[in-house]
């Protein structure tokens, strides 16, 4: 009896701390009553790594923003059971990828950050890679806290919605950063002409 | 901040493009016009100035800088209204430009105003006219490009939600793009902008008044007015022009709800560009001018006099203040109008009026105080008073400031000599009905008379119009004046007793502080 | 683990789950309501911009709600506490150039202490939430929260209290005032409506353009991925349009002179 209440009790503090630790309340920034830890002082004012949410990538692995810092990254915000946009989203990185010359490919980032923080597990994130054969030097897919994402998509300027079916609404967006986290140019819509994403984020790759 | 620019797919056919007719049309082609070059800041106006013609031949780079401002002003007297303006004013700044010229917009949302706003131009090719490159934060701005394609008078207005209260609170103006070569001179060039608004009070109601949405959304505005208020273009703000001058009127309509049927009184349009486009109609009446729509009209003043401005969609003029006034100045020219040349007798079924010595004994009086020949000269005052013996120091002072409000008003019809006008209007000179009923009389004055009167033994069936405008003190002055006058004594008015009469009628309870048309 | 225990194990699932805050059929209330907040009771909030297959009603679990809008007193202890979100210090990424413009100082306010905190971002706001154990709030709780007139919680059905909150939008004011100065509305919050604008946690959550000609007709599928044609719903509701309006036309760092916020707290 005791060894079970003993075990029931570890498995509930567990569980606790693992809903607390999805819990929307929980924010690195400011922790109730204390003061916050400030991010690397190294990081230009207008860097989006300044936030130091906490995210997880498709195999698992804790990351912070600022681990996409180093090279150009483009950006967009989608989720992994989207049937509507998101699939045209990321064919149009695909083809920004594709488009960009070979020896300048490998020095930009392509990442894909989920709306869906109760679906979009670790594993199904990598089932979407695995589908659309996204190369991983390249691509990260990330997922994270409701109010990281929220943090996020409020820098980026994405607007998103969850429906009562649990798909969310959103704005088509790509962004690109520069090496710092630096917002450099955006792409609103779903059209076809990538030529400006393409071209700074080439001059980007060449520095 | 992230420039959020939409790809606007805006499709510029180089070397080819609409024939500006405001000129005739004359069907040659024009060469591929060379790119923009130069900058320069757009000059804007408030209503009813125009900026100056453009006199340069080439397209350039024209930059804008309007300014959103959200500021409570004078709707009419007494009343105040809280505007939402591009510049400050209501219609905003009239902003000209050139047909090809490319204009770096900036809209400016001052920090001291509680909503965001946007602007579409109707000269703008490229979605929502600029609303979605525009949308702006109080304490913001935002900035867009665009190609002036078309020549033309176009709106613009605010397109943020909900449009219609943005529209309704006064967010509209004009932009001129000009043809290529320009408009062909004139003596004035005038700016006026109709408009609706939509309060809780009544109109005329004082003190500052609130947006009613239900009477919007019924489209029964109390407001309906020349740039953006009651009299903006009557007194000293008239118009003005002199004998043989050419004017162009630039004419927009904001709304939001009505259309405007644009027409001045005793003039004939020469020309109108209707719907602000390029292909010219002559001999006009009155235009019809859209909500969201503008027209262009042109004429010569030729006759020296008051000219009215009206939609004439009659009981918006008279009723709710959409009159204004253009002043003509010169040499008289009878020809062309000849003024009043003769008053006479009618006796019906076509028979000959009476000879010639009757004639002129009957209308020796009616003649000199006719309308027109009363306003060239001011009746002589006091000459046909024969005042009762009996008026108090307190009467008599009314007596005298009455005979004043006669001679503005009650003498037009009932004569200098309170004889009326036989058959037609009842005498106030020894009227039983006058003596017998002073409170049917200050009613009279107060909200008109309809229906038949027995005055002396006589009918008479005509129709007296209210007069409610006339202050408490002025109705009371003038029922002493001819209550004592003429032969007739009896007691005179107070102003208590006017005020009570004045509130037991409700149809006059909402006093006017001005008349619509003064 | 025995059948006994995999009972328990179940029960505490549950329990975690509540604490997190996600769906739980009846709340449970803590220690009884926070000072200075009410308790909100559940209820349904209509949403203004929805797809024709959503449902016209969105139900709106209770909450505590602060009784008033964070004052400029209460957001100074803040800054006191949190230097990085002293004006002198904060990142314009979080906070643009107007965030507490009227402030002398970075502890010296312009205005009242009992005065709105107005001229903060929603990063602040968030910030200032979190430091004191609370959260803001979503878009669903503060209109369901607002809907409620003076006398009776359906403000909608009350035509006097409708046209004073819209007397409110379309009048202009001076710089806004102290909070409180206004009665109470039916669940004791003061001031949702006639003070401030107020940021909340889904801010952006508005699939609108800025051009409400283009964003009534429906969602715009090339800007705007989504199921069904997102429309404009209770047209009638100008109050609720100009909110609408204003949050869109925000960006996370805005700071506006008449934009301030209020803390939620989960039950």
């Amino acid at each position: 009896m005791k060894t079970q209440l003993v075990s029931l009790f570890l498995t509930a503090s567990t569980l606790i701390t693992f809903a607390a630790g999805t819990n929307p309340a929980h924010h690195s920034c400011c922790a109730p009553g204390k003061e916050a830890t400030a991010p690397p002082a190294t990081l230009s004012d207008r860097s989006l790594y300044q936030l130091d949410s906490a995210w997880t990538n498709d195999t698992g692995a804790a990351i912070k923003l600022a681990s996409l810092g180093g090279r150009p990254q483009v950006v967009a915000m989608f989720f992994a059971n989207c049937t509507y946009a998101c699939p045209l989203l990321v064919y149009q990185m695909q083809q920004i990828e594709a488009a960009l010359p070979e020896a300048l490919r490998e020095k930009v980032g392509f990442t894909l950050i989920s709306f869906d923080t109760e679906r979009d597990t670790p594993t199904v994130l990598h089932n979407y890679r695995l589908g659309r054969a996204l190369a991983n030097e390249r691509w990260t897919l990330l997922r994270g806290s409701p109010d990281g994402v929220q943090e996020l998509a409020a820098l980026l300027n994405v607007k998103f919605k969850k429906d009562s079916q649990g798909q969310f609404l959103h704005s088509n967006a790509l962004t690109l950063l520069n090496a710092e986290g630096e917002i450099v140019s955006q792409q609103l819509g779903l059209n076809s002409d990538h030529a400006e994403i393409i071209r700074r984020a080439s001059e980007l790759a060449a520095r | 901040m992230i420039q959020m620019k939409r790809h606007m797919k805006i499709a510029t056919f180089l070397g080819i493009s609409a024939l500006p007719g405001f000129l005739l049309a004359t069907g040659v082609g024009f060469a591929a016009e060379p790119a923009p070059s130069g900058t320069e800041s757009a000059v804007l106006t408030e209503a009813p100035a125009v900026p100056p013609p453009l006199t340069r031949r080439h397209a350039t780079n024209v930059v804008v800088n309007l300014e959103v401002k959200e500021t409570t002003k004078r709707l009419a007297d007494g009343v105040e209204y809280p505007f939402w303006t591009f510049g400050g004013d209501v219609p905003g700044n009239f902003i000209r430009i050139r047909e090809g010229d490319t204009v770096e917009f900036h809209l400016h949302n001052d920090p001291n105003n509680k909503m965001p706003h946007n602007i579409d131009l109707h000269a703008v090719t490229g979605p929502g006219g600029g609303a979605e490159s525009s949308f702006t934060a109080p304490g913001h701005s935002s900035r867009f490009s665009f190609q002036a394609l078309n020549a033309g008078l176009y709106v613009y207005h605010c397109a943020t939600a909900p449009v219609g209260l943005h529209v309704a609170n006064g967010m509209y103006g004009l932009i001129l793009v000009e043809p290529k070569e320009g408009l062909p001179p004139v003596d004035h060039e005038y700016y006026i902008m109709q408009g609706e608004f939509y309060t809780l009070g009544k109109f005329g109601e004082e003190g500052l008044q609130a947006f009613d949405m239900e009477k919007a959304v019924d489209e029964k505005p109390n407001y309906v007015v020349f740039n953006g208020s009651v009299g903006s273009l009557m007194g000293e703000h008239s118009l003005t022009a002199k004998v043989g001058e050419k004017i162009r009127l630039f004419v927009g309509n904001g709304g939001p709800n009505l259309r405007s049927s644009f027409h001045v009184i005793g003039i004939i349009f020469d020309t109108v560009y209707q719907e602000g486009g390029t292909a010219p109609t002559h001999n006009v009446q009155t235009t019809v001018i859209p909500p969201g729509g503008a027209a262009i009209v042109e004429f010569t003043a030729k006759v020296p006099g008051n000219y009215t401005l009206v939609d004439h969609a009659l009981f918006r003029a008279f009723n709710k203040g959409a009159v204004g006034r253009l002043t003509v100045s010169g040499p008289a020219n009878t020809l062309t109008y000849s003024g009043k040349q003769a008053d006479t007798l009618y006796a019906g079924d076509g028979k000959p009026a009476a000879p010639a010595s009757k004639l002129q004994a009957a209308v020796a009086s009616p003649v000199a105080s006719t309308p027109i020949t009363a306003s060239l000269k001011p009746a002589a005052s006091g000459q046909t008073d024969i005042p009762s013996a009996s008026l108090s120091a307190a009467e008599r002072a009314q007596f005298e400031r009455g005979r004043g409000v006669y001679m503005q008003t009650c003498f037009v019809c009932h004569q200098a000599n309170g004889q009326g006008v036989p058959g037609q209007i009842p005498p106030l000179a020894k009227s039983d009905l006058l003596m017998a009923d002073k409170a049917g009389a200050i009613r009279g004055v107060l909200q008109g008379r309809n229906g038949e009167v027995t005055v002396n033994g006589k009918k008479y069936n005509g129709i007296m119009i209210p007069f409610g405008q006339l202050k408490d003190e002025q109705v009371a002055d003038v029922i002493t004046y001819v209550r004592n006058n003429w032969g007739n004594s009896g007691e005179g008015a107070t102003p208590q007793e006017v005020n009570a009469i004045r509130k037991a009628n409700p149809e006059v309870a909402g006093k006017l502080a001005s008349s619509p048309f003064e | 683990m025995n059948g006994h225990g995999l009972m328990s194990l179940a029960a505490l699932l549950m329990l975690n789950v509540g604490l997190s805050g996600q769906e739980l059929s009846a709340p449970a209330p803590t220690s009884g309501t926070p000072a200075d907040m009410v308790l909100i009771p559940s209820g349904v909030y209509r949403p203004l911009f929805r797809a024709a297959s959503e449902p016209k009603e969105v139900s709106v679990q209770a909450f505590y709600l602060d009784k008033f809008p964070v004052t400029t007193g209460e957001f100074l202890e803040f800054v006191r506490a949190n230097p990085r979100w002293r004006r002198s210090q904060v990142k314009p990424l979080f906070a643009d150039q107007s965030y507490l413009k009227n402030w002398k100082a970075d502890l010296e306010p312009g205005a009242p202490l009992n005065a709105a905190a107005t001229d903060v971002s929603w990063f602040a706001a968030k910030a200032y939430a979190q430091w004191k154990g609370k959260r803001l709030l979503t878009v669903a709780e503060w209109e369901h929260a607002a809907g409620a007139g003076t006398t009776r919680p359906d403000g909608e059905n009350d035509a006097a209290f409708r046209q004073q909150v819209l007397q409110w939008y379309t009048t202009l004011g001076a710089a806004p005032g102290p909070v409180g100065a206004n009665p109470a509305n039916f669940w004791g919050v003061h001031d949702l409506h006639g003070l401030i604008w107020e940021w909340v946690l889904d801010f952006n959550s508005a699939m609108v353009t800025g051009d409400s000609r283009a964003d009534s007709g429906g969602l715009e599928r090339g800007l705007f991925c989504g199921a069904g044609a997102q429309g404009a719903r209770e047209v009638a509701n100008y109050p609720a349009f100009m909110r609408l309006g204003f949050r869109s036309s925000l960006n996370a760092n805005y700071c506006i002179h008449n934009l301030g916020f209020r803390c939620a707290k989960d039950l």
